[in-house]
């Protein structure tokens, strides 16, 4: 064999060395920046430290509270997304909270779809960092998951009940990830926003703030044309109260079974928040909530803190933002909502 | 030899079946080039192409391997305000050292002064990159000089001429929860200060995590600042076994009279049917601890499975694991779980971090016979003790000294009494001077003392000095007694005196 391959290319050595060279070269290139990091070294470079490397923090200082405005706090405004929305995006940088004054963070799945989302944020985000000072956030932290989501996010696949534990778990794990490593010791506030909210009031920061509530959610609905009119309608319904015959229930239910809302094989029975909105009523009207959804929720980072997370797993029979809402009670902390105050949803 | 054999080391001898590899074989691999010369030149032509164009824009390398999404996911150097982690190049793995993994130390700290100097001298000696090392401290309710203390160990470690020797990123947090017990060993180990002390440990813990845990970190490890002996390669050690999360055992060293040691962490336990039993009779808040006679759980304890000449690398499954040194994988805490500051199936901070960790499906793993050493604060009975046996020896000594005294009156010889004399008066006060340093180096952290030995010294320390006292105030007592005495007398004279006059 050996004999045969350089006696047949012995004719034109150049290019076959040429082609090894190139091919070598390319998939040098390619997979250096990968590999760099996991590059083995005998003794790692002297330590970024020094003096100059110790920071320190005095955390009783800091505080959050209904004038987060004038106090200057920091808010953290916090994203999964898998698929960019122009409309989400461009409500974002119009929200009037001081851009200075907020942080953003971002975490995508790993995956083709997400791949496209990615090149849309970061052209994005390339462009308002790089715009007028004024506009530009304090800092925009952009993480890729390190495992893999299960769903897909065709609109119908995402809302079918037997997909529902995984896709929350995912969803629950992705949101904890983010939270956890980008919560620094300045921040107030966090704000969660789901990628798919396109429409909020620019001043959604203080307006719930305002409220002064370790947890608070606004009510998200849905603007749709029915018949060449505009209308809207309850779309995230996991902000409700418990009903006896949802905690009854959990008492039947295995250790690992959920409870989820909005199905009709499961009905709880449990007051939903989305149909408590009156329209012209009073859009601060406040109501106690034991689940909340997390798609415009605005939470004291202490919460966080002290370790209210989003269960991936089944937490009193709830699970992602509804599991939050309980172990944030179970920490001695309540949840609210606001039945009035409207954020929406985009329409597929 | 290899002629005859046609080149074929192994020569088929039977002759039942035979493939030679001296057979004719088609020429097929290079054909499609040699017929197609315009395809090769189009080949040639079109690599360069690719490689320029790759290297021109890099976002074409997605493309190229639709993987490889990450190498469009870093930072422009001209925008400083935004940044990207994938955070799949910080999942951990088991040779950390070597992949250059970062590994964020957490210690929270309360009124632990006493200890930082030994906690430095364990922080110089860990054999893990200390580039790679990123430390966060949490002072909560302390009521001594700890952050000042910390502060000045820290600028000293941080300017070592080493460079080697310095660590990464330092963050220090100061955060008050406000105490409802106390840190002394007794009141923190009485069993119903443990369910609120436990969930108040749990809220420091969180936030220190979840204030300092950053996308880069690949490993979080805590430790108690009062570990009195570990493995410098502890870090290695532990990361080795590449599990979710991993615990050695805790001992500590106790004085003779006591055993001379003794399981200290009962916090790692696997679950027993009784602990399950027991958990659903009680209410929701209630938490169970490990270690007191009114909860009996009969689980197996970590602890107690140590065989002082086991294997060190022996894993066992467990479901509750101990602070005082756990090297967790950050995926796990990325994840969400954290130490419950609530009743978590009836456990909170760490031992609720186990459960938390396995209902997660995270790997909890423990190690019997590989033991790290926490240090022995003596209790308050302990001190008493230790007092009483003090003044014991002194009182034998005494005794010694006079009975010696005696004997050399009565044999009357005075070269052999005074040698003795000088014996015993000498080396007494030689040791104690020696031991005085041993114990003012051991607590700036150096020396070979350990901390029964100190508490002893300790101990000693105080009985000489309150015999010292009490000798000084009867000398006092006596000297006003003979100066009251002295006094009446010259009253007397004086009224003698006046009567004598008179």
């Amino acid at each position: 064999m050996v004999m045969y391959k350089s006696k047949s290319l012995r004719g034109r050595p150049l290019s076959v060395i040429t082609v090894v060279g190139a091919s070598l070269l390319l998939v040098f290139y390619l997979f250096s920046s990968s590999s760099s990091s996991s590059k083995a070294q005998k003794r790692p470079p002297p330590a970024i430290g020094g003096t100059k490397s110790i920071s320190h923090y005095q955390l009783n200082g800091l505080q959050s509270t209904w004038r987060s405005f004038e106090t200057h706090e920091r808010v953290l405004i916090l994203t999964p997304i898998a698929r960019f929305y122009e409309e989400y995006w461009n409500n974002l940088i119009n929200l009037n909270y001081p851009h200075e004054l907020i942080e953003v963070g971002f975490i995508l799945p790993r995956g083709r779809e997400a791949n496209s989302a990615l090149l849309r944020l970061e052209e994005a985000v390339k462009k308002l960092q790089t715009g007028t000072k004024k506009n530009r956030f304090a800092k925009v932290t952009i993480l890729r998951q390190d495992f893999d989501s299960p769903f897909s996010q065709s609109e119908k696949d995402r809302h079918a009940l037997s997909g529902q534990k995984e896709r929350r778990a995912a969803m629950a794990r992705a949101r904890n990830s983010l939270f956890t490593t980008t919560i620094n010791a300045g921040i107030s506030w966090v704000l969660w926003l789901d990628a798919d909210i396109v429409e909020t009031p620019s001043t959604l920061v203080q307006d719930l703030a305002a409220h002064n509530k370790p947890i608070i959610v606004a009510n998200c609905y849905q603007r749709y044309v029915d018949h060449g009119e505009n209308k809207i309608r309850a779309y995230d319904f996991n902000s409700w109260q418990d009903s006896d015959t949802a905690l009854q229930m959990a008492k039947d239910m295995g250790d690992d079974e959920v409870i989820f809302e909005g199905y009709a094989e499961m009905a709880t029975y449990r007051t939903l928040m989305s149909y408590q909105y009156v329209a012209g009523n009073d859009l601060h009207e406040e109501i106690q909530l034991d689940g909340v959804g997390a798609t415009a929720l605005l939470v004291k980072a202490e919460v966080h803190r002290d370790g209210a997370m989003f269960p991936s797993f089944p937490f009193y029979h709830l699970i992602e933002s509804e599991g939050f809402a309980k172990m944030a009670k179970r920490l001695g902390y309540q949840s609210y909502g606001l039945p009035n105050y409207l954020v929406y949803h985009y329409n597929e | 030899m290899f002629s005859m054999m046609n080149g074929n080391p192994f020569p088929h001898t039977s002759q039942t079946f035979n493939i030679s590899p001296h057979r004719f074989q088609p020429r097929s691999k290079n054909q499609f080039l040699r017929r197609q010369p315009s395809k090769r030149l189009l080949l040639l032509v079109l690599c360069p192409v690719a490689v320029v164009l790759l290297f021109l824009f890099p976002t074409l390398r997605t493309l190229a391997i639709p993987s490889l999404g990450s190498s469009i996911f870093r930072d422009d150097p001209l925008i400083t305000t935004v940044h990207h982690y994938d955070l799949s190049r910080s999942t951990g793995t088991g040779r950390g050292w070597e992949r250059g993994e970062r590994v964020l130390m957490c210690i929270p700290l309360r009124d632990a002064a006493p200890h930082l100097p030994m906690m430095f001298s364990h922080l110089r000696n860990l054999t893990y990159p200390h580039s790679l090392i990123d430390m966060a401290f949490l002072v909560s309710d302390s009521k001594d000089e700890t952050l000042l203390l910390l502060n000045t160990l820290l600028e000293h470690q941080q300017s070592d001429k080493d460079p080697y020797q310095r660590f990464g990123h330092i963050d220090i947090f100061e955060k008050d929860f406000g105490q409802v017990v106390g840190q002394g060993f007794s009141d923190r180990h009485g069993f119903a200060a443990q369910g609120p002390r436990r969930k108040l440990m749990a809220r420091a813990r969180n936030w220190l995590l979840s204030t300092a845990l950053r996308p880069e970190h690949s490993w979080v490890y805590w430790r108690d600042a009062d570990v009195e002996v570990a493995p410098p390669t502890v870090i290695e050690d532990l990361m080795r076994h590449n599990k979710d999360v991993i615990v050695p055992n805790i001992w500590r060293p106790l004085p003779d009279w006591l055993g001379g040691e003794q399981p200290y962490d009962l916090n790692s336990w696997q679950e027993s049917e009784t602990a399950m039993q027991l958990a659903q009779t009680l209410s929701e808040d209630a938490v169970i601890v490990e270690g007191y006679p009114e909860y009996a759980t009969w689980r197996p304890h970590l602890a107690y499975l140590r065989d002082p000449y086991g294997d060190p690398d022996v894993e066992m499954e467990i479901d509750g694991v101990g602070g005082v040194s756990i090297l967790a994988k950050a995926k796990v805490f990325r994840a969400g779980s954290h130490f419950p500051a609530f009743s978590f199936e009836r456990h909170a901070e760490t031992e609720g971090f186990g459960k938390m960790c396995k209902r997660m499906g995270f790997s909890v793993v423990g190690l019997p016979h590989y033991v790290i050493w926490h240090m022995y604060e003596p209790s308050v009975d302990d001190i008493r003790h230790m007092a009483e046996m003090e003044q014991e020896r002194l009182r034998k000594e005494t005794e010694a000294q006079e009975a010696a005294g005696k004997e050399k009156a009565d044999a009357g010889g005075p070269a052999g009494g005074a040698a003795g004399v000088s014996d015993s008066g000498d080396s007494p006060l030689k040791e104690a001077s020696q031991e005085k340093d041993l114990l003012a180096m051991y607590e700036n952290g150096q020396g070979f003392l350990d901390s029964v030995r100190a508490a002893e010294l300790r101990a000693a320390k105080q009985v000489k000095e309150e015999m010292m006292q009490k000798k000084l105030a009867a000398e006092k007592a006596k000297a006003e007694e003979a100066a009251a005495a002295a006094a009446a007398r010259q009253a007397a004279g004086t009224k003698n005196g006046g009567k004598k006059t008179g």
